[in-house]
């Protein structure tokens, strides 16, 4: 036929089709081997094969080198640590050194880090030191207020004491020790009232004195001050406040258990003579050792930080090195060792057209390593499915990925993106149309295309760079919501006469009854979309109703008819004429003769202005397709054009339903038992495409009835999914309503009673409210929700027509690749 | 009959944009058939939208009736 001769000669699409790809094996010598493999991981172009599946990590060749890189790696993170925990910017200074090998490489890094950790040690124990000075010079300085006032208060306490004691009569020991000091009263200091000084945590402190207090039985005096400053704790590095305390007490046995306690507390203690000369000696040498072990911490942490400065100029290019031959040993490791050839042996999948820079980089990798033996790189049959791989530009990338996230097309079946590209953009702006949100949707897309060299080499957040990513569609959606809100005629909900006057005026000069009975039309419809007569009459809502339900209808009989072509394009290729005349044809003619005459029916409708009711017309037509159809009657001969329809619809669901698992067994029982020729020239698949031939090796068995309730479901789908689907686009008449009644309110209840005011305090609040509400709710909650009702429209109701979606994705090992990967 | 005329616009509009687009982003055969493609399901995307918002207004069932504000 001349249009299969046509379509024959047709170049075959960019991006329909996954490219062709082919299985290849290549038999590497171990010198090259490693040359090899990163010129291929530059290139980008193929993906291997595990061939070592089977194996644990520890069990494959390049474990060590795998390990060794692993090593490398986390060396590199810790200095990254050190750098950011120092607060120092890691710059990259351009490579001024020449590349140096992994090897000397790990030395390097080995050396680094023991130096560094030495200076942190270092620092470690100095600031420790220096943290115990600092904690011994406020003791001494609190403290030594407490003892002042010691000597004055020492009756005191000696008669607190007393009373402790006879208070406490059944503590005999306590109190014998009591009494033996009380009979020494003329010497205080001697008097066995010691103290022990030292500090603490704040947040210990009340805890603390309430257990000195129940261990010594109450026989002590707790005096405490809030230190100066606060100190670095060496565990946390936080500040905390401390408390510096003194416990008075008597005796041998309560000192130990103090000691025990403030041990037990992390308290520290330390000794403050308690003549007041000495003090000021000690507290002046402890001043003198601060100032000096500053200067020394000081003079540390500078030739640390040099030390780091001159590690992060590289840091950024190791890091690169070594992620790069780490994912250079993980691929070796996928090879197969063949040991008594003395090479590797590789499998993996690559696409037709990049076999010559294939061959090409791994002559230069045997040329490279001095090696006598050339790469041997040869293609092999497959047995399973290759792996699907589209070419996008980064104009069509982010509607693949969108077509993607659903499911990866199968290898070499009709990718939908082709059409997405357009019809998605354009359902989305059927459910968003309003130019003037359209223009700032489009002002916010060229802004992102305009930075876009910029933003590309920055790391965004993860909703920037979703935004980033996805600039062409919302350039496209902006441009079709732009298109749709001119047909809609609606500019912030505000419409206008761009296009000529309105068809509808006054039924006289008067305009008595506008209000009643309402305008009339006088001449051709409005040449472009709606007309602005519509906006705020009482009518508005039933005919702009009315308008989008149908136009839902319409656009959506029109897609799924596209996805069912779709099929019939895969049935084509795929040579699979079971397809197209058990699948094809009786699903073209179940839609079309129901929705398909609907939209028919529509179109009539609305050319000949009759008031016929197409509810009615449709349900009577399966109620009772022979009554007279009286005022329902669109045209002449509609009922026996009904009732053909309708036996033709009953025909398809059963010519879909049986035929197909009763030819397949046929076909199954030919192939495999006798040989006759004239079946095989329709064999369902194409043997070198299809994994037909795996089935055939391991599937012997042809099991009817899984292949009968297969084929039984799919018919069910479809038929049902019929009604449902068609249904289901009436979402773009609900979201577009809504989209166009929020705008509408916020305009005349916002901005216009805002307006209405002399205030220009009250018009300002009026158009910031407007202004915010527009932004956050209609420019970001909309376009959302938009978005994601015109995906779903494409994945469920266009896609389930003819994608199958199960294949799987070319993931080609490349160094461009990796850097995306990790960090 | 401005049915008929638009339509045809339509299709000039189409046809002048896929000759544009051939012009600035002409790739191999298999590319320019793509634009192609593209081009052609815009085109018909839009023309559709347009012919349905006309087709609905020729001849209405109802009229507007305005609102007591107006």
């Amino acid at each position: 036929m001349a249009i299969d001769e046509f379509l024959d000669n047709l170049p075959p699409m960019d991006l329909m089709r996954s490219e062709k790809m082919t299985l290849v094996q290549l038999i590497i010598p171990v010198e090259s081997a490693h040359r090899a493999i990163s010129y291929l991981g530059e290139l980008g172009l193929v993906q291997f094969r595990d061939l070592n599946a089977d194996k644990s990590p520890f069990q494959r060749t390049f474990v060590n080198q795998v390990k060794r890189c692993a090593e490398m790696s986390r060396k590199l993170r810790f200095f990254k640590d050190q750098i950011s925990k120092a607060g120092l910017l890691s710059s990259a200074r351009p490579a001024m050194q020449p590349d140096i090998e992994l090897e000397e490489l790990e030395i390097q890094l080995a050396d680094h880090e023991h130096e560094l950790n030495e200076m942190n040690s270092n620092s470690e124990n100095l600031r420790q030191s220096y943290n115990e000075l600092l904690e011994f010079k406020m003791v001494l300085q609190e403290a030594s207020g407490f003892l002042v006032s010691h000597d004055n208060h020492t009756v005191s306490e000696e008669r607190e004491l007393d009373e402790n004691v006879y208070s406490n009569n059944s503590y005999v020991e306590t109190a014998s020790l009591l009494e033996q000091d009380m009979m020494r009263p003329g010497r205080p200091d001697q008097s066995g009232l010691r103290f022990v000084s030292g500090i603490i945590c704040k947040s210990k402190v009340l805890r603390f004195e309430r257990m000195l207090f129940r261990a010594t039985r109450g026989n002590m005096l707790f005096n405490q001050a809030l230190a100066d400053e606060q100190i670095m704790d060496p565990l946390s590095t936080e500040m905390v406040e401390k408390v510096v305390f003194v416990v008075f007490f008597s005796g041998e046995q309560a000192r130990t258990k103090i000691l025990k306690i403030c041990e037990a507390f992390g308290a520290n203690c330390y000794p403050v003579p308690e003549d007041v000369t000495k003090q000021r000696q000690i507290t002046r040498e402890v001043s003198l050792r601060l100032a000096d072990l500053e200067t020394t911490l000081d003079a540390g942490i500078r030739h640390r930080n040099k030390a780091l400065t001159s590690l992060s100029f590289h840091l950024a290019k190791w890091m690169n090195m070594v992620r790069r031959e780490k994912a250079v040993y993980d691929t070796l490791n996928m090879l197969n060792f063949d040991v008594t050839k003395k090479c590797l042996l590789g499998e993996g999948w690559c696409p037709i057209f990049a076999k010559t820079k294939v061959q090409e980089a791994l002559q230069r990798a045997t040329f490279d390593s001095s090696s006598q033996v050339g790469i041997i790189f040869h293609v092999m049959d497959a047995i399973e499915s290759p792996p699907t791989y589209f070419r996008a530009n980064h104009f069509t990338s982010p509607f693949q990925e969108i077509v993607d996230a659903y499911g990866v097309a199968r290898y070499q079946e009709a990718n939908p993106a082709v059409y997405t590209v357009i019809t998605f953009p354009f359902l989305f702006a059927v459910m968003f149309g309003d130019w003037g949100h359209g223009i700032c949707l489009l002002l916010g897309a060229l802004v992102l295309i305009a930075r876009e060299s910029k933003l590309s080499s920055q790391k965004l957040g993860s909703f920037m760079e979703m935004l980033f990513g996805g600039r062409y569609v919302l350039l496209l959606m902006s441009l079709f919501s732009i298109y749709c809100g001119l047909i809609y005629n609606e500019f912030f909900s505000v419409p206008f006469h761009i296009f000529g006057g309105s068809a509808y005026k006054c039924r006289d000069a008067t305009c008595s009854d506008a209000h009643s009975v309402g305008l009339v039309k006088f001449r051709d419809p409005y040449p472009f979309g709606v007309d602005p007569s519509w906006r705020g009459s009482r009518s508005e809502l039933p005919f702009l109703n009315s308008l989008k339900m149908k136009m839902s209808i319409l656009l959506g009989v029109a897609q799924m008819n596209l996805g069912i072509i779709i099929s019939y394009f895969n049935a084509r290729f795929f040579a699979s004429s079971i397809d197209i005349r058990y699948q094809f044809v009786p699903q073209i003619i179940f839609l079309n003769s129901l929705f398909g005459y609907l939209s028919l029916l529509i179109i009539i409708k609305w050319c000949t202005g009759s008031q016929a009711d197409l509810y009615h017309v449709m349900i009577y037509m399966f109620l009772s397709p022979t009554d007279a159809l009286g005022e329902n009657q669109l045209f002449w001969g509609q009922r026996p054009l009904q009732i053909i329809l309708l036996v033709l619809a009953l025909i398809a669901v059963p010519w879909m339903l049986f035929p197909k698992p009763f030819i397949l067994k046929k076909l199954h029982t030919e192939r495999f038992q006798g040989r006759s020729y004239g079946i095989l020239n329709t064999s369902e698949m194409d043997l070198e495409v299809e994994p037909d031939s795996a089935r055939s090796q391991y599937h012997e068995e042809f099991n009817f009835s899984e292949v009968f309730v297969h084929q039984m479901i799919h018919s069910i789908e479809f038929v049902l999914g019929a009604v449902s689907n068609t249904a289901s686009y009436l979402r773009l008449w609900a979201l577009s309503l809504a989209h166009s009644e929020l705008s509408t309110v916020f305009y005349e209840k916002v901005l216009l009673l805002a307006w209405g005011y002399d205030n220009f305090a009250v018009k300002l609040i009026g158009l910031a409210v407007f202004a915010f509400a527009t932004a956050f709710i209609l420019l970001m909650m909309e376009t959302l929700s938009a978005f994601l009702h015109a995906l779903r429209l494409h994945w469920v109701e266009f896609q389930n027509k003819f994608y199958h979606g199960d294949g799987y994705k070319f993931k080609p090992f490349s160094f461009a690749s990796l850097t995306e990967d990790e960090d | 009959m401005a049915f008929v005329v638009t339509t045809l616009i339509f299709g000039v509009v189409g046809i002048i944009a896929s000759l544009l687009v051939r012009i600035c982003f002409s790739g191999g055969p298999s590319a320019n058939l793509l634009h192609f493609t593209l081009v052609v399901t815009a085109v018909v995307c839009s023309w559709m939208m347009w012919a349905i918002v006309y087709l609905a207004q020729m001849k209405p069932l109802i009229v507007p009736i305005l609102s007591e504000g107006e």
